[in-house]
């Protein structure tokens, strides 16, 4: 007999979902996590005194207690967590700005539309049809690649407004440049604009140990600080695992949640890097700012998608960042969520995994605070001046996140090319996260409870 | 088990999986799915729950025989006669 029934590579969302669905209904379910604390790409650290989230901004797909099918309420059904006990808080609204137009937007999508019938009158009633097309689109449907551009370009006809429709889209979950998959673009229409922004009540810490808690509760053993040396295989199936450190667990079945460039790397599985590790990265900066500036400088908005130029494309830059476009986000303009002494500004930006990948510690250094003080500029021409009002700031890089996530070149959308059934060459290893094409905090869990339910409660 | 408890049973299953659940004018012979509003991940809870509690096999084939109250009491009194 193994070791174990299942073992779980990652102790993140997608792996602790998976690892409490497996737990109810199985036996001798580990998870094993290189990291001190779990979460992967969403997880947390102190830095001065205070808790800071990586990855969250939000979680999309916000649903109302009692919607049964809607996603989040079905997954907290699978995992057996009680939706009633778990206290959401939803967004104050958001607005995509772009140099000559603004649309706000809500978790009541009429704010959306009366946006867009105000701002692109031509393109209201393309878009009233786009929305009724996405309420019944089925994205997990077995389906070939199809350009969300092209579908948006039909109903629309209006380039502008579709770069400013798809800039949220694409930047909270696109592994791909220029354009989308269309059920790709219907996982996040739904879960941004139909669905919606919000937060758990605390932070994600608290988020987390609810779902370990769970876990253990079922059985499930987890290990952190423990690293997977390779998954040991023969021609058709998986024996087990060796461990950094020389220890060998033998398993029924494996489940990986480290990506398929993360998982080909432990096995001799000849994927084309190059094809399955995505391009998009991005360069975070957090700074804490004194409460008193909350109000002037967000105007009461949560999420902010800009771009300064219309031509906006959704690619690598040829530089370390591109300040021009990005995503700024005010962590605590959220419904009932306590003011503190500070609230945080959080700006993203695209960047260059190789450009960063190429500087020494000392430049490396510099040129983070130079990429920060370039994207302060720029942030401020949309929010006001702020720079000097920075109490702490801190920032990461594509290199921080494939450090710390395991995700190849930082690509936190992890492949341009999913595997939707999550199977591997190998019977009794599956994969499941971002390269099996759920997207988001939600999806990503969403994605372990599938794989679970398909191929490993048997 | 008899009819009842079995019924009792699965009523308690569907109390397990779903916090929401009501089942004031349940109709034992309308489809649970469409009056509970429960979808295929909350069906294979049901069989997963039988499983793990009488170690009864339902293949895929025959998750249609849960679909009301009345053709799961009838699919399950010969398996579950001796529980």
């Amino acid at each position: 007999m193994a070791d174990y029934q299942l073992i779980i590579i990652g102790g993140c969302l997608s792996g602790l979902a998976a690892g409490i669905r497996a737990a109810r209904f199985g036996q001798n379910i580990l998870i094993l996590e290189q990291h001190s604390l779990p979460g992967g790409l969403n997880s947390w650290y102190f830095r001065h005194g205070h808790l800071l989230e990586t990855g969250l901004h939000a979680m999309t797909n916000f649903a109302p207690v009692g919607d049964k099918r809607a996603p989040l309420n079905r997954l907290f059904r699978q995992l057996k967590l009680s939706r009633k006990r778990f206290v959401t808080r939803e967004q104050f609204g958001s607005e995509i700005i772009f140099p000559d137009h603004r649309l706000r937007f809500s978790n009541d999508l009429s704010l959306l539309v009366q946006e867009i019938a105000r701002e692109f009158p031509a393109s209201g009633q393309g878009f009233l049809r786009l929305v009724k097309e996405m309420e019944t689109y089925d994205p997990f449907a077995p389906a070939p690649w199809r350009s969300a551009r092209e579908y948006l370009s039909e109903r629309l006809a209006d380039p502008l407004l579709e770069n400013m429709l798809l800039l949220p889209l694409m930047v909270y979950g696109n592994a791909e440049e220029q354009d989308m998959d269309l059920g790709q673009f219907a996982i996040m229409f739904r879960a941004l604009f139909l669905e919606g922004f919000f937060r758990p009540e605390e932070t994600i810490r608290e988020f987390l140990g609810l779902l370990i808690d769970q876990f253990r509760e079922f059985g499930g053993e987890i290990r952190f600080k423990t690293e997977v040396a390779e998954i040991v295989h023969d021609q058709s199936r998986v024996q087990g695992l060796r461990l950094q450190g020389g220890e060998f667990l033998t398993a029924d079945r494996v489940l990986s949640t480290v990506g398929l460039p993360g998982t080909a790397a432990l096995t001799d599985w000849p994927l084309e890097q190059k094809r399955y590790t995505g391009r998009m990265s991005f360069v975070e900066t957090i700074s804490l700012l004194p409460e008193s500036r909350r109000h002037d400088l967000s105007r009461d908005r949560t999420i902010l998608f800009y771009s300064h130029s219309n031509s906006w494309q959704y690619q690598r830059p040829e530089e370390l960042i591109d300040p021009s476009w990005g995503v700024i986000c005010f962590p605590e303009n959220f419904q009932g969520i306590k003011a503190k002494k500070t609230f945080q500004l959080r700006v993203t930006n695209a960047a260059n995994y190789d450009q960063w990948r190429q500087l020494d510690s000392g430049a490396y250094k510099k040129e983070k605070e130079r990429c920060f003080k370039e994207s302060t500029e720029m942030v401020a021409k949309i929010v006001g001046n702020y720079a000097q009002d920075v109490v702490y700031q801190d920032s990461f890089t594509p290199l921080t996140i494939e450090r710390f996530t395991g995700k190849g070149a930082g690509a936190v959308y992890g492949s341009p090319i999913k595997i939707k059934d999550g199977r591997t060459p190998w019977e009794n290893l599956f994969i499941a996260g971002t390269d099996q094409g759920y997207l988001g905090i939600v999806g990503a869990m969403l994605s372990g409870v599938t794989i679970v339910n398909q191929h490993l409660l048997g | 088990m008899t009819r009842d408890e079995i019924k009792d049973l699965i009523l308690e299953i569907i109390e397990d999986i779903d916090e929401d659940a009501e089942f004031d004018g349940l109709d034992a012979d309308a489809p649970l799915r469409d009056q509970l509003d429960l979808d295929s991940m909350d069906f294979l809870d049901i069989v997963m729950e039988l499983r793990k509690r009488y170690k009864l096999q339902i293949p895929e084939e025959e998750y249609p025989e849960l679909a009301t109250l009345t053709s799961c009491v009838n699919y399950l009194e010969p398996k579950l006669k001796d529980a």
